[in-house]
């Protein structure tokens, strides 16, 4: 009986339906591999590749065919290429992988230790190589932040729906650009039909589809400018900490100034023209890829600073005086004061009804009646203040009604308090505070709030202090509403998607821009204001800008610096000096550009980051050194 | 002195007078076309890792000799005389299961199977199918009653459940399955009630279920299972072994691809062909002619094997060659079985065929049985 079930069905499949298996036969000793296609470029404005790709050799071990003594071989080969034997036994036994499949246990191999390996293949059975594209930095250092990495594939995103038709050992872009543009760069896998053994051995070879290269993205960041802007930034740093802290308060002598940011601006299309963020770090070290205790080595202790955070887009900081703009934009809009009026400028100002808790002005001289640029040019807080007081008053007349609160709804139109919709995947949406984010805080936590919304904290929004916080590439896209006619335009990296010889396949920039409710009037007057900042004798940054060329090229800008409140002493170091601000619009008519500096720990605007914003604008407009910059310490 | 037809009496009971010459080749002809099968498997992945493309055939002819010589000390001796030492054989038996368990059992992926002594792994569930064999018979051998009790059926039966449960959580399945084979085997042949084995049945029923209750039933032992249970489930996986021995075997056609031309068998499409799936190669290479051939010499060593259990003496050489009969068909018929695709896949190799040392030595022991068996049965 067992002989005639046995019989039964080799009758079956080997008389009957043996032409079925044959058919299968022939066909499942072809292998349809994927072949990756070459990964994008990211250009610079002028074309120059900032990231592209380069040849590597990546060693792979087939468990399978390690032979009799596995240990050995892998022994053998941790010893040759100098890596940690634990690492290649980590990646062999990765659950990714089948036991017959070739599992990378070293990228970025030297050719030298291939030829070793093959030379040697007796001492090393199951082990061979592959060639692989990886990512090619040909300007180093330069724009790391944005360019961002790429990586495998997680396990995440292989489920998620927007990575259908991804393998599991694909590359995608993890950070930046990278990730932001990815379905542009990747490109299309193509199709080799082969052959092939599981020995590797390559008995013939069919042809199948081509892969699709992935488009280039295309910036509006200007290699050379990012170069000279990096520069700048890491000179300004230094030459901060070479200035003493004149808050005696604080225990160190000099300014800590342990980060900063710079960013450039086209306020025509929101473009980015260079974005510099310190400390920075070499993306090529990704290339290879590290261990978990080096990564944290290198990046997450303390010491280092926390280079992989982008301060230009991701941080997020009280603005101090360079808020004020958009303050009197919100108060000219909302009636709160009128273009020709003036306002009293005393040393201190309180709240009518809490006349015991004055509000002081950063100069310690009452400064008479000014007019609004006047303002903005002596940077008068308790101008500020008043206004602010008076957006108390008309939230505390219509608390429950709809738009009672006017000054949040124009300042959340200037992009403050929500993402900005940079083309980048990590982004600081800032803060604007409300009434009832403030009563829910009082509710939840009593202690830490003991009160609701109070008047102080629409005085102190006013001078972009309190809870108020922006991103350095926020105020850099507001400032460009200030002069491109009052629309606001998300920050965009990219201009355009490009082919491989240029031809565009997308537009991505000067996108998105939203009409904002000021007339040109008013947008005129607070122009005046900023142009006096700088241009006229007593502003706040006119020490930082003199003898400066004004007849070549004009600038506008606007100090600030702000009070970190709370930070107490880190390892030795008080950690509550002021951030140093400087928001400048400079260039003839129709070559306008912003630019932002912000300076951690940096001090006063007018002596840290101003200097830095003129060499910018020195560099931009190849007007070489015109002249040392004024130490005035002024708001 | 006495004579028979002219010689002398004793002359004419020597054992070796009665040898089952069937018996003698059909074993060493299963192992020479084993050698053909396992070379065709394995040439050409040695070659091209630039080893000896004959190594496997070298090590398995070494232990198709070893296993002739085994046969012929195992024969040399009277099998009466093995009964004496039963309980011995049993022990040791029992002994090298639970050592296996222990760090000194090597373990390649999570189960602990075997021993390693210098290049070469013994694996010790192969010998204990044999020393079953032996235990039982000797223990049912010497009933009084026509048939065996319900007491003495339960206490044979704790004598096979012993190994069956430290071969279970190696874990090894096939072999499990074939020493219930033996005790069901032994148990028949001695005359056990039907309502008694039914019993039996039931009892094994509650306790497997018990087993994959307390999860001793590992996940890839379920998986196979469940590849078994339905077939169009992820032919990467647990069923790719499955498929892949199928469309071999299926293009191999009525006479075959030829020796050494079998496409799938060249490519190394099937995993584990030159053990478990050993018989997809001559399935792919010489078709449903030398397929139903291979099987035709399984044929006739079950058939001599339940021949001489009935041709024995006593009790106990009836018993031991009817374990035995049991162990070889079932091993074939799982074996072929799975790799046929009408059986689940529990790894069990074919007898002679497979290539694997202790299998191989294991088997010839049990052939050096059935001989002694057979030789004594004058005297």
């Amino acid at each position: 009986m067992m002989f005639a079930a046995l019989t039964a069905r080799l009758w079956y499949l080997q008389v009957l339906a043996t032409q079925t298996y044959v058919q299968i036969a022939n066909n499942s000793t072809f292998h349809v591999l994927k072949v990756e296609p070459e990964r994008g470029r990211i250009l610079d404005a002028n074309d120059d590749p900032l990231v592209d790709n380069r040849e590597s050799w990546v060693v792979t071990v087939q468990q399978q065919l390690l032979g009799d003594d596995p240990e050995g071989v892998l022994f053998r080969l941790a010893q040759h290429l100098d890596v940690p034997e634990a690492d290649i036994v980590a990646r062999i036994e990765d659950k990714q992988y089948y036991d017959y499949q070739r599992v990378p246990v070293a990228v970025d191999v030297s050719l030298d230790d291939i030829f070793y390996i093959a030379e040697h293949s007796k001492q090393f059975p199951g082990v061979s190589w592959d060639e692989q594209s990886v990512r090619r930095y040909p300007e180093g250092e330069l724009a790391a932040h944005v360019l961002g990495q790429v990586g495998l594939i997680s396990g995440a995103q292989v489920r998620d729906p927007a990575f259908a038709g991804y393998g599991t050992s694909d590359t995608v872009g993890k950070t930046g650009l990278e990730a932001t543009y990815e379905r542009f760069l990747h490109g299309t896998p193509g199709t080799n039909k082969i052959v092939v053994n599981p020995a590797g051995e390559l008995l013939d070879e069919l042809g199948g589809q081509l892969p699709v290269p992935g488009y280039d993205v295309k910036l509006y960041l200007d290699a050379k400018l990012q170069a000279k802007v990096e520069r700048d930034l890491l000179t300004g740093l230094e030459r901060a900490r070479s200035i003493p802290d004149d808050d005696t308060t604080n225990a160190v002598t000099n300014f800590v100034a342990n980060a900063g940011a710079i960013v450039v601006m086209d306020p025509e299309t929101g473009g980015v023209e260079a974005s510099a963020s310190w400390p920075t770090y070499d993306p090529s070290v990704f290339v290879k890829g590290m261990s978990n205790k080096e990564f944290n080595q290198r990046f997450k202790d303390p010491s280092a600073g926390d280079p992989l955070f982008d301060r230009a887009t991701q941080g997020a900081y009280a603005p101090g005086s360079t808020f004020k703009p958009f303050m009197a934009l919100a108060a000219l809009d909302n009636g709160v004061t009128s273009p020709g009026s003036y306002t009293d400028c005393p040393s201190s100002w309180a709240y009518r009804l809490d006349p015991d808790h004055p509000f002081d002005n950063w100069s310690r001289y009452d400064q008479g009646l000014l007019s609004i640029p006047d303002a903005l040019k002596y940077s008068c807080d308790t101008i500020f203040y008043q206004w602010g007081g008076e957006f108390y008053d008309r939230w505390k007349a219509n608390q429950l009604g709809a738009g009672s609160e006017p000054l949040q709804r124009d300042l959340k139109g200037f992009g403050f308090g929500h993402e900005p919709g940079i083309d980048l995947p990590s982004q600081a949406g800032g803060f604007i505070p409300t009434a009832a984010w403030k009563e829910e805080q009082h509710q939840e936590d009593p202690k830490a709030f003991p009160y609701g919304w109070l008047p102080g904290d629409d005085i102190l929004m006013s001078i972009g202090q309190g809870y108020v916080l922006t991103s350095p590439m926020q105020i850099a896209s507001a400032y460009a509403a200030i002069v491109n006619g009052g629309r606001l335009c998300a920050p965009r990296l990219a201009d355009q998607i490009q082919t491989s010889d240029g031809k565009r396949v997308q537009k991505i920039g000067g996108q998105g821009c939203r009409r904002l409710p000021y007339s040109q009037q008013e947008l005129d007057v607070v122009q005046q204001g900023l142009e006096q900042v700088v241009q006229s004798d007593g502003g706040t940054a006119y020490s930082a800008f003199a003898s400066f060329p004004f007849d070549q090229v004009p600038v506008m800008g606007k100090t600030g610096t702000a009070e970190r409140p709370g930070f107490t002493t880190v390892a030795g170091q008080t950690q509550g000096q002021d951030t140093s601000w400087f928001a400048a619009i400079a260039g003839p008519p129709g070559d306008q550009h912003v630019i932002v500096a912000m300076v951690e720990q940096g001090g006063h605007g007018s002596t840290t980051a101003a200097p830095m914003v003129r060499s910018v604008i020195e560099d931009m407009f190849k007007l070489g050194d015109t002249g040392v910059a004024g130490t005035v310490a002024t708001d | 002195m006495d004579l028979v037809a002219g010689r002398v009496w004793s002359e004419e009971r020597r054992p070796i007078r009665h040898l089952d010459p069937v018996l003698l080749v059909t074993p060493i002809l299963l192992s020479v076309v084993g050698l053909f099968l396992v070379y065709s498997s394995t040439h050409r992945s040695l070659t091209t890792l630039g080893e000896d493309p004959g190594q496997f055939v070298k090590k398995q002819f070494t232990a198709l000799v070893l296993g002739f010589v085994m046969l012929v000390v195992v024969a040399a001796f009277d099998y009466r005389f093995y009964k004496v030492y039963a309980g011995f054989i049993y022990a040791a038996a029992v002994v090298a299961l639970v050592l296996v368990q222990t760090p000194l059992g090597a373990s390649p992926s999570g189960a602990q199977r075997w021993f390693t002594f210098g290049g070469f792994q013994l694996t010790p569930s192969e010998f204990a199918k044999i020393a079953l064999a032996l235990m039982l018979g000797a223990v049912l051998s010497e009933l009084r009653t026509s048939e065996p009790t319900l007491t003495d059926v339960l206490r044979v039966t704790m004598i096979a459940v012993v190994p069956m449960g430290l071969v279970f959580i190696q874990p090894d399945i096939g072999t499990t399955i074939v020493l219930v084979a033996i005790l069901v085997g032994v148990l028949v042949v001695a005359g056990t009630l039907p309502r008694h084995l039914a019993t039996l049945a039931l009892a094994s029923v509650v306790l497997i279920f018990g087993a994959f209750q307390l999860g001793i039933i590992k996940d890839y032992q379920l998986e196979r299972l469940r590849a078994f249970a339905d077939s169009t489930a992820d032919s990467q996986g647990a069923n790719y072994n499955r498929t892949q021995a199928e469309i071999a075997i299926g293009s191999g056609g009525l006479v075959g691809q030829g020796f050494l031309n079998g496409r799938l068998t060249n490519l190394d499409f099937v995993p584990e062909q030159h053990t478990d799936f050993i018989f997809t190669v001559a399935g792919e290479e010489f078709g449903f002619v030398g397929a139903a051939l291979l099987l035709a010499l399984f044929a006739i060593l079950m058939w001599r094997a339940i021949r001489i259990s009935f041709l024995s003496k006593d009790a106990f050489g009836t018993y031991v060659a009817a374990g035995i009969a049991a162990m070889f068909a079932i091993q074939m018929f799982v074996n072929v079985g799975m790799v046929i695709g009408i059986m689940p896949i529990t790894g069990i190799p074919l007898p002679f065929v497979s290539y694997g040392g202790s299998s191989m030595l294991a088997n010839f022991v049990a052939v050096g049985l059935l001989l002694n068996i057979h030789m004594r049965r004058f005297t």
